[in-house]
């Protein structure tokens, strides 16, 4: 479960990681809106959007309609609820901690640790 | 979910196998020494970690920045002490003398819980020892949120109104 939880977290933090995907989310805070909608602002081709799009929808952040042609676009807020949690912002502090843990435990040699 | 920040359930749980004995990584964690060798993010000191390893006894632990401007202090009570085995401290932001504080005043993530409580454990694997550490939220209604319950409810409205916008 926790790795599950990792992995999702690295899509959501890697999808967010892009100038052009926080506009597009910051536009769909305001309402749902077809691809087209969404391209216009950008001075970008629609499958290069759609690529962006997908990149979102795979981390969750954005959910697509399924209705035939329009297919609008709507936020889903809650990876960004997960990533504003405390404990996921400490995992990643104890994590980095450990690193250094592990690297602090590989300096030194245990023989001579072991008579404090 | 913004009823999460002060239960119990919200917790950090983290494993990891180290390529050491018990005994060390034990005093990883208790050993004033060896703890302000790892703690703490990257390039930050720990010029102070006092440590009365004792059920009920104090640690009070202070973090500074790189140029040493910015310091954290938190203060906490050992409350399960088995050698090599379980470790359980609480943890909470303070200021130098282990007074606590208003964690949003000492910059801690927005929900972080007044007190949370730090549970180490090991498991000797013979030369090897799996680490599990479970960094939990203490419920503000157990008492020793003191004052900070009203705070953090009025802060779970405020996060679920920014959630929903």
């Amino acid at each position: 479960m926790v790795r599950s939880d990792d992995n999702r977290l690295d899509q959501t933090f890697a999808a967010l990681a892009n100038t052009t995907r926080r506009a597009i989310l910051a536009r769909l805070a305001e309402g749902e809106a077809t691809v087209n909608e969404l391209a216009e602002p950008f001075n970008m081709s629609l499958p290069a959007i759609s690529k962006h799009i997908k990149v979102l929808e795979r981390a969750g952040l954005i959910i697509q309609g399924q209705k035939a042609q329009y297919r609008p676009c709507t936020i889903n807020t809650t990876p960004l609820q997960e990533i504003s949690s405390w404990t996921e912002q400490y995992r990643h502090i104890w994590e980095e901690r450990f690193d250094q843990m592990d690297d602090y435990i590989n300096q030194l040699n245990p023989k001579e640790t072991s008579n404090e | 979910m913004s009823n999460a920040t002060i239960s119990k359930e919200d917790a950090v749980v983290v494993e990891r196998t180290f390529e050491a004995g018990v005994d060390l990584i034990w005093q990883m964690w208790t050993d004033p020494t060896h703890f302000k060798n790892w703690y703490g993010p990257k390039g930050f000191t720990i010029p102070v970690a006092d440590m009365d390893l004792r059920v009920g006894g104090r640690r009070l632990i202070c973090m500074a920045s790189p140029d040493g401007s910015m310091k954290m202090w938190t203060v906490g009570e050992y409350k399960e002490i088995i050698p090599n085995e379980r470790l359980v401290y609480t943890e909470s932001p303070s200021d130098e003398n282990g007074n606590m504080v208003s964690p949003s005043a000492m910059g801690m993530p927005e929900g972080y819980p007044a007190v949370t409580e730090v549970i180490v454990v090991l498991e000797d694997l013979g030369g090897r020892t799996k680490m599990t550490l479970t960094h939990a939220g203490v419920p503000a209604s157990s008492g020793a949120g003191g004052g900070w319950e009203q705070a953090f409810n009025k802060l779970a409205d405020y996060m679920e109104t920014v959630g929903k916008s």
